[in-house]
């Protein structure tokens, strides 16, 4: 019974890692129709960020969240202006640009801060565990987890209960109607992917003290992230949310009942098997056509 | 249409002058150099692959080097039999280090070259066919094509690590024994092998033409443009789908069997996922519309990557990066989309047409 | 038009490749004497700059081409100074068989230094052996193989595991926990382990294995505690075994109760682990950072002021470095006129080397005999030796498997 709780957490906080990956991703997919391939990398900058305020600034991981929010706002930003606007009557090739997007970014990051693994302290009033009788929780993990959730609302209430949220929305219905009636669909589509850029930051860093912070760290994690986002059903934040929760708890059952490897390759064939029947995923959006 | 059409037989011709000739002559017939070209030539097959899928019917694989890597396997596994002809019961010598005793029955038809040769197109084929009946039935299209495949290479990826008993793991299958091709024992750093996967990329192209210019092509492309109204007109899109799917998996295991012959040995990276996304890199680059222009671009960015690190160790990486981010952003339809449209000026001037009635006449096309 | 002129570019794209490869056939023909005649010895560095292996084979680029840069500051080896080819093979296996290539065979290098990874050793394998190159490889590994075309520069399971599981279970117990990456160097590992075990007395709880890469590691903690070994043996590697000393330590375990025992551990993954999670925990390795012997305060020193002072030497960088040097011995024992990678093979036979570890020999079998030693990480990203080996420990790769050795004459089978 305690490892059953254990595990159950333990699919919980995967499940919130993923989440706070493909959040990001989920909205500039849904919003846009944009594979960003870069996603990864804007995670690993996220980290960067990070090693570097908490580095040269002394400033902690909690604070430094709002700050690392932003600059990768701002990087999102950047690459959504400089290539990624140019791209939006071809969607499909998003994917070949923001992929030379995150060679590049990734490679500049190994030629300019180096190529070694960085060291980022989590925050201290975090460290230890929550325990009673077996089970045993780390308290990072809760914090990462609630983290997320409150991202989510956040995110949520952001899409449906601002003006900006409401512009979004008309935009994903009809790009053309909603200019038509004054709204700037660009600079929409530019804060959205500065947005879905920041949540990947702030991921890069809540991750960074669990994980080795390298160049390379966010090459992998975009294809967990991206199975995500299609499983929850394209354009649906809520359908992420609960995706993540049944691949992070699969993930961990699997993981209990066989081993990792066997776990990760169950997940993938259940996902295979669920696009087939269900390709709209979980939550399909309406838009007209 | 017409005047396009032979501007592209006479754009195949010249590739393949300049593959079986030019080439050859450029380089020096040096062992070395052959051997590398050679391997890029093998990719320019599996790019070329992807193209017949992509550019024709609008399914973009991003599991090609799946298909891609059974056929490496398959190659390997039958030179690696050879290989360990000489071991006590023919056992390959990582079985023995994984406490395997016998040979498994599904190693046993990799004996024979014959079978291996057949397997090599047949297995992927046959894998292809039934992942095609398993979503073009379910009229699965677009980026969901491209998410289950690339689920499905991951998949494949992680399970040939795991069985590492009958794969050889992460190492793959190394200490092959050299091909020896009906009596002809294969030097992969002679002319004759450089021609050998020459013929190859050009029959893989004379197919790949042959299935694009057909009846069967154009029902692909009127699936590419609008897969609804084709069914309408009451064909059975998921057949039409499921076959270019299958033959483009046949040629990539073709290309994998080459490429596991130049460089000695099969790896788990073949089935990887940045091995994938190169493949579509390259076909983009090249233009996705036009076999060979994807087996230019296969051969131009390797040939570019080949240079590039040599001369900048350490930013080759960079400019490879921002090369490809202006390539789609300026040549969406590739090198092939380039010439194309350059030709069409060119031969439209040369008939004394306005520049208005050329744009018509383009958009019309 | 445009076509003609874009064939025109791959033309010129191909000459420039060909004007490389035109002068290569001719000087491989006379082999040995342009080795002998050239002013230079042509050698390769084949360490991945770009991709995930970057992140230790960076370090051992930076020590190999460090030792170069002094032996050439010197004046050379016999007068004549080495040039160096470098090379990216961008943590691709496949890449790896290509550059290989143009070093063995269109460079013309006498010997090529390289790799990290098993399967990149691998993956080079086919070429060196078909072009009687030679290829120094620094890093420890599984061991079970016998080329005569390989320097063997790192520890092989005998060397790392003959004293150390011994004591582990002397001092915390014989449960182990098998952990490591999926692929074959944990595997041959473990296997030398439990055979060990077997013989002591202990036992393998569990043995298990996660995909390269790994990084999340709840459900591997989860079964840790419900199995309760003595102790972690840990075969993870980078990204991998970073992710878990993290994600151990958050945890809650004490390491002074509950250590990893780790063969892979170097001051590299510490650094990024963090000294806090890595203090208490054990390594086994023939080198650390701060062993203290003139010779490595020398490297330490020196590699510092070439790369930056907060850079980190570690096992398999140690080995990058003195390989170089003992290239440079076997090439002082020959004759200009009879440079060829075999002689050097043959000559590196039998050197005797001080290096910073201490004074090592190169094997008739190609291996290095090593001095491990067992130690203690501090919280300053240090190692604290606990127990120096007694004597220096022959390599024998095939030492857990009867009947079969590596010998000087290749394997021999009894």
């Amino acid at each position: 019974m305690e490892t059953f709780i254990n595990q159950l957490f333990a699919g919980a906080s995967l499940a919130s890692i993923l989440l706070m990956v493909a959040l990001g991703l989920a909205i500039i997919y849904g919003a846009m129709g944009v594979i960003n391939l870069a996603h990864g990398e804007f995670v690993m900058l996220g980290a960067y960020v990070t090693w570097a305020l908490q580095t040269f600034l002394g400033i902690g991981l909690l604070p430094a969240l709002p700050i690392v929010f932003l600059a990768i706002a701002a990087v999102g930003w950047g690459v959504e202006r400089a290539v990624v606007s140019r791209l939006y009557r071809r969607p499909l090739d998003t994917i070949l640009a923001t992929w030379g997007i995150g060679i590049v970014l990734q490679q500049l990051v190994r030629i300019g801060i180096g190529p070694e693994s960085r060291f980022i302290a989590g925050p201290g009033i975090l460290s230890g565990n929550t325990g009673f009788g077996g089970v045993v929780l780390s308290n990072y993990r809760i914090f990462v987890l609630v983290f997320a959730i409150a991202i989510f609302a956040a995110t949520w209430a952001l899409m449906a209960k601002t003006e900006f949220g409401r512009k979004l929305r008309a935009v994903i219905q009809n790009r053309e109607i909603s200019e038509c009636y004054g709204i700037r669909a660009e600079k929409v589509y530019a804060m959205t992917f500065a947005y879905g850029a920041g949540l990947a930051g702030l991921a890069g860093a809540l991750i960074s003290p669990l994980v080795n912070t390298t160049p390379s760290m966010g090459t992998y994690l975009v294809v967990d992230a991206f199975l995500v986002v299609v499983v929850g059903g394209v354009g649906s934040i809520f359908g992420t949310a609960v995706a993540s929760g049944i691949v992070g708890e699969t993930t961990a059952f699997f993981s209990m009942l066989l081993n990792d490897t066997v776990g990760r390759i169950a997940v993938l064939v259940a996902i295979i098997l669920f696009i087939r029947f269900r390709p709209s995923g979980l939550f399909p959006q309406i838009v007209r056509r | 249409m017409n005047r396009n059409n032979r501007a592209d037989y006479l754009g195949h011709i010249v590739f393949i002058l300049a593959i079986l000739l030019g080439v050859p002559a450029l380089l020096g017939f040096d062992g070395f150099e052959l051997n590398t070209f050679a391997r890029y030539l093998s990719l320019a097959i599996v790019a070329s692959a992807l193209a017949l899928s992509w550019g024709t019917a609008g399914i973009l694989n991003l599991g090609q080097a799946a298909t891609f890597g059974i056929g490496a396997y398959v190659m390997a596994m039958h030179l690696k039999l050879v290989a360990s002809a000489g071991n006590p019961d023919g056992l390959p010598d990582f079985m023995g280090w994984n406490n395997v005793t016998s040979l498994p029955w599904f190693w046993l038809p990799f004996q024979s070259l014959t079978v291996t040769l057949i397997l090599g197109l047949a297995l992927p084929a046959l894998l292809a066919w039934a992942m095609g009946i398993f979503m073009f039935r379910a009229r699965i299209t677009g980026v969901f094509v491209a998410i289950i495949t690339l689920a499905f290479l991951v998949a494949l990826q992680l399970w040939f690590i795991e069985e590492q008993r009958f794969t050889g793991g992460q190492n793959g299958l190394t200490g092959l024994a050299p091909l020896d091709l009906f009596g002809w024992s294969v030097d992969t750093y002679s002319l004759g092998f450089y021609y050998l996967v020459a013929g190859c990329l050009i029959a893989a192209l004379v197919i790949g033409s042959l299935i694009v210019r057909s009846k069967v092509g154009l029902v692909l492309r009127a699936i590419r443009e609008d897969s609804q109204r084709v069914r309408y007109f009451g064909y059975d899109v998921a057949r039409y789908e499921t076959f270019v799917f299958s033959t483009s998996a046949a040629i990539a295991g073709w290309a994998g069997m080459l490429y596991a012959l130049v460089l000695e040995f099969a790896s788990p990276t073949y089935i990887g996922v940045a091995f994938s996304l190169a493949i579509v890199i390259w076909v983009a680059v090249g233009g996705r519309e036009s076999l060979v222009g994807a087996a230019v671009g296969a051969i131009l960015v390797n040939l570019a990557e080949g240079r590039l690190s040599d001369m900048f160790v350490e930013s080759w990486l960079l400019i490879l990066g921002v090369m490809f981010i202006l390539f789609v952003l300026f040549l969406p339809r590739g090198l092939y989309g380039l010439l194309r449209q350059g030709f069409g000026r060119i031969a439209r001037l040369r008939e004394g047409q306005g520049p208005k009635d050329a744009r018509a006449q383009e958009s019309a096309q | 038009m445009k076509r003609r002129s874009f064939l025109t570019r791959l033309g010129a794209a191909g000459t420039m490749g060909a004007m490389g490869g035109l002068a290569a056939p001719a000087i491989f023909r006379g082999a040995g004497q342009a080795w002998a005649q050239g002013a230079e010895i042509p050698i390769g560095l084949l360490f991945s700059l770009t991709g995930e292996v970057a992140v230790v084979e960076r370090t051992l680029h930076d020590a190999a081409l460090l030792a170069i840069e002094e032996i050439n500051a010197e004046g050379g080896i016999n007068g004549r100074p080495l040039k160096v080819h470098i090379e990216d093979p961008a943590s691709d296996p496949a890449t790896y068989a290509d550059r290989a290539r143009r070093l063995f065979i269109r460079d013309n290098c006498v010997s090529v230094f390289g790799s990290y990874t098993s399967a990149s050793r691998q993956a080079v394998l086919p070429v060196v052996e078909q072009r009687k190159g030679l290829y120094w490889y620094p890093t420890l590994y599984e061991g079970r193989e016998c080329s005569r075309n390989i320097m063997y520069g790192g520890a092989v399971p005998n060397q790392q595991q003959q004293d150390f599981v011994p004591w582990l279970v002397e001092n915390f117990g014989g449960r182990f926990y098998l952990l490591g990456n999926n692929y074959v160097y944990p595997k041959e590992e473990n296997n030398v382990c439990k055979m060990l075990l077997d013989q002591l007395g202990g036992e393998a709880v569990h043995e298990e294995y996660v995909p390269l890469g790994h990084s999340d590691f709840s459900s591997v903690i989860n079964r840790i505690r419900s199995t309760g070994p003595s102790l972690i043996f840990s075969t993870l590697v980078g990204d991998s075994d970073v992710a878990f000393a993290r994600q151990f330590h958050a945890a809650g375990f004490d390491s002074a109760k509950m250590p990893v025992a780790s063969l892979t551990r170097s001051e590299v993954e510490v650094a990024a682990i963090g000294g806090e999670a890595a203090a208490g925990h054990l390594s086994s390795a023939p080198y650390y950072m701060g062993y203290s012997s003139p010779e490595n305060e020398r490297f330490v020193e020196a590699y510092k002021s070439r790369y930056g002072g907060d850079q980190v030497t570690h096992f398999v960088s140690e080995a990058a470095y003195f390989q170089v040097y003992q290239f440079k011995a076997a090439i002082e024992k020959l004759d200009p006129a009879e440079i060829t990678p075999e002689a050097i093979r043959d000559a590196a036979v039998g050197v005797t080397l001080k290096a910073p570890q201490g004074e090592i020999l190169v094997d008739p079998n190609l291996h290095t005999h090593l001095w491990p030693k067992i130690a203690r990480w501090k919280s300053d990203g240090q190692a604290e030796i606990l127990v120096q080996s007694a004597e220096r420990i022959a390599p024998e790769p095939y030492w857990a498997y009867a009947g079969e050795t590596c010998t000087g004459e290749g394997l021999v089978r009894s």
